[in-house]
């Protein structure tokens, strides 16, 4: 046997390998291809990255699995290389994502299917916002370029909004959970903001990763106040905007989902009050017409009795002159004036004469 | 000390006298002071709106660590 000083037991080399790779990697970064992936005692997760020449198992605990993971997928594992008393070296890992644009798709796919199919985008389960919310609060990095643009439009667009501004990293491996934190700082206040904004500008597909992210889109969804969600452009669709109440395209659309153009709502004022002005005239208008049309019913009423008591007067006049003695007269009878008595004298009034004659014989009739 | 009305009571109020005019509680005797009304209204929330900021503040909470 060799003559070495450092003569050491299991435990002490187990010890010490561990130490030097500690101090020689305090972390390692590594990529490769997932294979043997499996979970056990729904607590642990294991699984090997490889590459053509070599392979490395990695080990981590569920809780800090923050998106499906499949057999085939590329990772990236930043990881503690470790190697346990059974003598197994491994990689314990501490944070992960898919590498390449394949892998991205594929673990977002998984997710995507994994979340709704716990009905976690049913349109059931959205909220409205508030048309005009008074107090709000955003989440996002106070140096990107979609948060300023998120708050120049709300300024261009509204006032009075009193608006609370967590920042936090939206790209990166502490993104997720920096967003979480604020997610909950937010929904632990004693009052709460009406609406909860995360809001992210455009990016790579690798960029935006951090809103695929499990456990964020979990605390979206489970968010008390409602949530508006506008991460990078039009055609990124993300799974925290898929879980969030309100989906907004961009951070620019995201401010104007949330408050209206207060130009918009001068001029609809205005319009509103001259209409009611319009309205008053019309009134006025049908007033009078109907007012005129109730006069002239009345005159016409009027017009009516008036035309009934003429055509009644009329028969009555005719009626009277055909009892007006002058006119029977005039149809050849006579008036006699006096006693019908035997040598009498009586006066005999025609239509153009009278004369007396004397009564020569009476007889009963 | 009569409260100042907020932008929002304003905007219900104009919806409020929108309505009555369409409601069957319209009067013609009573339309014009409502329209007045109204176009006061319209103007001050011109003018609230237009003088309005909003308050954006910076939580100082920091979210890197728990």
């Amino acid at each position: 046997m060799e003559n070495n000083p450092l003569q050491l037991t299991v435990s002490e080399f187990v010890a010490l390998t561990n130490q030097t790779l500690e101090y020689a990697y305090p972390t390692a970064t590594v990529i490769g291809e997932v294979t043997e992936f499996r979970i056990s005692q729904g607590k642990w997760v294991s699984f090997k990255l490889k590459d053509a020449e070599a392979v490395v198992g990695c080990f981590l605990v569920l809780s800090q699995l923050r998106m499906p993971i499949e057999d085939g997928m590329k990772l990236m594992v930043v990881a503690n290389p470790r190697l346990n008393n059974k003598g197994f070296f491994s990689l314990n890992v501490r944070a992960m994502k898919p590498v390449g644009e394949g892998s991205i798709k594929k673990g977002f796919e998984l997710l995507k299917a994994k979340l709704e199919a716990e009905g976690l985008f049913a349109p059931e389960r959205k909220r409205r916002l508030p048309r005009v919310p008074q107090r709000v609060a955003v989440i996002s990095s106070t140096e990107a370029a979609g948060y300023i643009d998120f708050i120049k439009i709300i300024n261009e667009r509204w006032g009075g909004l009193a608006v609370d501004v967590a920042h936090t990293q939206v790209q990166g491996v502490p993104a997720p959970d920096q967003m979480i934190r604020a997610i909950r700082y937010f929904n632990s206040l004693e009052v709460l903001p009406e609406v909860l904004v995360i809001v992210r500008g455009g990016g790579s597909a690798e960029d935006l990763m951090a809103f695929n992210d499990e456990p964020l889109a979990r605390a979206i969804a489970e968010s008390r106040i409602p949530t508006l969600v506008g991460v990078g452009h039009e055609v990124d669709h993300t799974l925290a905007d898929m879980v969030a109440d309100v989906r907004a395209a961009t951070p620019t659309n995201a401010a104007e989902i949330l408050v209206p153009d207060r130009n918009e709502i001068i001029r609809s004022a205005h319009q509103q009050a001259k209409s009611l002005g319009y309205q008053v005239v019309q009134a006025i208008d049908e007033y009078s017409v109907r007012t005129k049309e109730q006069l002239n019913a009345a005159f016409r009423r009027i017009q009516e009795k008036l035309d009934e008591h003429f055509e009644r007067l009329a028969t009555l006049r005719l009626a009277t002159a055909q009892l007006n003695p002058e006119n029977i007269l005039k149809r050849g009878y006579a008036f006699l004036r006096g006693e019908v008595a035997l040598g009498a004298t009586v006066e005999i009034e025609t239509a153009t004469e009278i004369a007396e004659a004397e009564v020569k014989n009476v007889r009963k009739k | 000390m009569v409260k100042d009305k907020t932008v929002q009571e304003k905007l219900s109020e104009l919806s409020e006298l929108v309505a009555w005019f369409q409601s069957p509680a319209f009067k013609l005797e009573a339309a014009f002071d409502k329209f007045k009304q109204a176009e006061t209204l319209a103007e001050e929330i011109e003018k609230d709106l237009t003088k309005l900021k909003n308050d954006i503040k910076v939580v100082k909470k920091k979210f890197d660590t728990e």
